[in-house]
Parts: C-alpha cells; sequence; structure tokens
C-alpha cells in the first residue's frame, strides 16, 4: 500500500535525483518498496548505476537485485538489448536459479514470442509446480494476448490454490469490472475486504461496484462501504463523500412514494456534502460554484 | 543542532542524578558520624532527583527522532494508492509505440 507520506518521498526523490542532486540509489529502493511502476525512471536511473564499475561493487549484493529490477524496467520500456544484457550478468551469476529463468521468460513474452513464452514457463512448471510467480505470469501472458476468458480461467484454477493472494484477487476482480461482470467483481473484493480489512481502497472499490449494480439493496451496502472508507481515511477520500451523496440520492429516489415513514433520517449525506464544500473551498476554490450548484441540485440538505 | 541540545541536557540531567546519588551517600556518612537513624533523604537531594528525571525524560525523547503516527487515518500513514500490480505486469502497451519514437530521437 502506498501511503501518501512515502508518495511525496518518492516524488522528491524523483526530481532530486532529475536534477543531479544524486539519490538515485535510494529512488530505486523506494520504488521497489512501494512496487511503483516507473519503469522508465529505473531504466534512466538505474542503468548509469549499473554501467559504472564503482558504483555498482558499492552495492555488493544488492547489485543483483538492482540487475534484476532494470532488467524487468526494460523490458517494459521495450529495451530488449538492455535486458538482454542485464540478464546475461544474472545468468553468469546464478546459472541454475528459477528467478532468473523466469526473467528469460519474461524477455521472451515482452518480445512478442507467446508460445515460446508458454512453453519455457511450462517447463519451469514441471521442475516446480507450485510456483505462485509462474502461475501468475501464465495469467498475464493470456491477458496480453487479448484472451481474457481463458486469463480468467488461469486465475480462477490458480486461486483455488492459493486462495490468500490477495494480488491475485484484486487482478480478478478488475479484469471482472473490465468486462462489466460486476457480481462476480463484487465476490472478489469481498474476498479482498475479509483478508485485508484495514485497506480503505478495496471497500471504495467494492462500494462503486454495489453501486453500479444498482438496485435498492446493493445502494444500500454501497452506502455502508463508502461511509466505512471515510471512516478509514479519517474522510480525506473525495470519491467516498461523492459516492455517499450519489448513494443517498438514489436511494431516495429508489423509495420514494412507497412507505414513507420508514426514510431514513440521516443526516450522513448532509454531512458528506459540508465535508466536499469544506475540501473544495481549501483546495480549489474556483470549482466550488459548480459543486454547490451539484449539491443543491441532489437537495441533499433538507 | 536542537539533537545537539538534546544531547546536552541528557548528560546534564545524568550528571544531576549521579550528584544526587553522590549527596545521598555524603548524607548518610554524615547521619552516621552524628549517630542518627536514617529516616529520609533531605529535600534538597529529592528536589534533584526530580529535576534530574525530567531531564534526562525530555532528552531520551527528543534525541532519538520525532515519533511516527501511528493511526492509519492521519495525514502521513493515509494510504493513497495501492501498489501496482507487478505479478501481472505486460509488456504489449503504448509504451512499445512512445520507445521507439525516443529512440528514433536518441540514434
Amino acid at each position: 500500500m502506498v501511503v501518501a507520506a512515502e508518495e511525496k518521498e518518492l516524488k522528491r526523490l524523483e526530481t532530486q535525483v532529475e536534477n543531479g542532486g544524486g539519490g538515485a540509489w535510494d529512488y530505486l529502493c523506494l520504488v521497489r518498496k512501494l512496487k511503483a511502476r516507473c519503469s522508465h525512471n529505473v531504466l534512466k536511473f538505474g542503468l548509469p548505476i549499473l554501467k559504472d564499475p564503482n558504483s555498482r561493487s558499492k552495492l555488493g549484493s544488492d547489485e543483483w537485485t538492482l540487475y534484476e529490477q532494470v532488467a524487468i524496467a526494460a523490458m517494459d520500456c521495450q529495451q530488449l538489448e538492455v535486458a538482454k544484457d542485464c540478464l546475461k550478468s544474472l545468468c553468469k551469476k546464478f546459472p541454475e536459479s528459477t528467478r532468473v529463468a523466469r526473467l528469460e521468460c519474461m524477455l521472451l513474452e515482452a518480445k512478442g514470442s507467446w508460445a515460446e513464452a508458454e512453453n519455457a514457463y511450462a517447463r519451469l512448471l514441471e521442475d516446480n509446480p507450485l510456483d505462485q510467480a509462474i502461475h501468475k505470469r501464465k495469467a498475464a501472458i493470456a491477458k496480453a494476448q487479448g484472451n481474457i476468458s481463458s486469463a480468467i480461467e488461469c486465475l480462477n484454477k490458480y486461486l483455488e490454490i492459493f486462495m490468500a493472494d490477495h494480488d491475485a484477487w484484486r487482478e480478478l476482480a478488475e479484469i471482472y469490472v473490465s468486462l462489466q461482470m460486476y457480481k462476480q467483481a463484487a465476490f472478489c473484493y469481498e474476498e479482498l475486504i475479509l483478508s485485508q480489512p484495514t485497506v480503505p481502497l478495496y471497500h471504495l472499490a467494492y462500494a462503486e461496484v454495489l453501486y453500479t449494480l444498482g438496485g435498492l439493496e446493493n445502494l444500500q451496502m454501497a452506502k455502508k462501504y463508502y461511509a466505512s472508507t471515510i471512516d478509514l481515511t479519517g474522510g480525506k477520500n473525495t470519491r467516498a463523500l461523492f459516492g455517499i451523496c450519489l448513494c443517498s440520492v438514489a436511494i431516495g429516489q429508489l423509495t420514494k412514494g412507497r412507505n414513507k415513514d420508514e426514510k431514513e433520517a440521516s443526516e450522513l449525506p448532509s454531512l458528506a456534502a459540508t465535508a466536499l464544500m469544506k475540501e473544495y473551498k481549501e483546495r480549489a476554490p474556483d470549482k466550488l460554484p459548480l459543486l454547490t450548484s451539484t449539491v443543491k441540485s441532489m437537495k441533499l440538505f433538507s | 543542532m536542537a539533537m545537539g541540545i538534546g544531547f546536552t541536557i541528557g548528560i546534564f540531567g545524568g550528571l544531576v542524578l549521579t550528584h544526587a546519588a553522590y549527596a545521598t551517600v555524603q548524607y548518610r556518612g554524615v547521619l552516621k558520624i552524628v549517630d542518627e537513624e536514617f529516616s529520609g533523604l533531605p529535600i534538597i537531594v529529592v528536589a534533584e532527583l526530580i529535576l534530574g528525571l525530567c531531564l534526562c525524560f525530555w532528552a531520551a525523547l527528543t534525541v532519538p527522532g520525532k515519533f511516527l503516527s501511528i493511526l492509519p487515518d492521519s495525514e502521513e500513514n493515509r494510504p493513497v494508492a495501492l501498489p501496482a500490480n507487478l505479478d501481472f505486469m505486460i509488456f504489449n502497451h503504448r509504451g512499445k509505440a512512445v520507445n521507439s519514437l525516443t529512440n528514433d530521437k536518441t540514434s
């Protein structure tokens, strides 16, 4: 999970390195820690370290981690020659390693030779049939080829064995959302919330899927999950605040006319709207009239 | 700079405590000479002890660094994004086209 302070630090380090202030290695470490995908920067800052034997030897055994990081970044930037060079050094150092073999397969993927890559992965799986990373790569290959249904099948098979892998659940959820299969996506997000109940972003994503599904019950659930997002983020999540407003408007429209006595006498939406106004006033005063008119049209303030 | 001050105050607090210990030993010695029972410390030594304790406390809390926030919704700890799902990264994206453009420029 990327927290606000670390994100700020990453940006600071990036500008620092870019302006020649040093700290490239710190930047690369932070990128690894946050699992950020800034491949062009990793390539730009990491390659000079690898090319300079002096600074490379200073890293000690971390050198090989850097080789791996730069290799993957180079594949991501389609600098296949660079990736090949990195892999050559890694191969020399660790000739028997599966991790290096997996990188070689990824190079095949980056080249676009899917069949070869798949064969190579199958061979690796023969030696070690429970290698999680390789199973995940297989799903990724299917996705890269545009074969979404087989990617889903692959992921489902994988998740039957490794149910605790939340990254895979998240990937599956995102694939389902991209296919507009919201019910299945909602199930995945439920799993994610179960495994990591303190991550507000999963609550938010679940609420959004429920809101998209529609229907009174789902909308009420969505409202609850938006509320829990606000609870977990201390009211800093603008999206969740908007979600509360929209949910209560939608619920109001659905329940209009029938059973008026069961009207939810909750002040949650008006509180959310007030929080939104306050935040807009602080951070984007020029957009405030827009928000005010929207909130007015939603009739949140009774 | 602030750390230097804290460090000095910490050392000073330690000195005050040692002085209190020394004063206690002295006091007991005097009591033995005048042949009286030891009933309690003189008020000045107690005050010295409290002062030394406070100074040491203060130094111990400031010198090692600032306290980090442990609240999950505090300004620093607020999660802003999920990490990129790197295990599932795929390479056939628009970076391919962008990169061939930049390569032409550099070579």
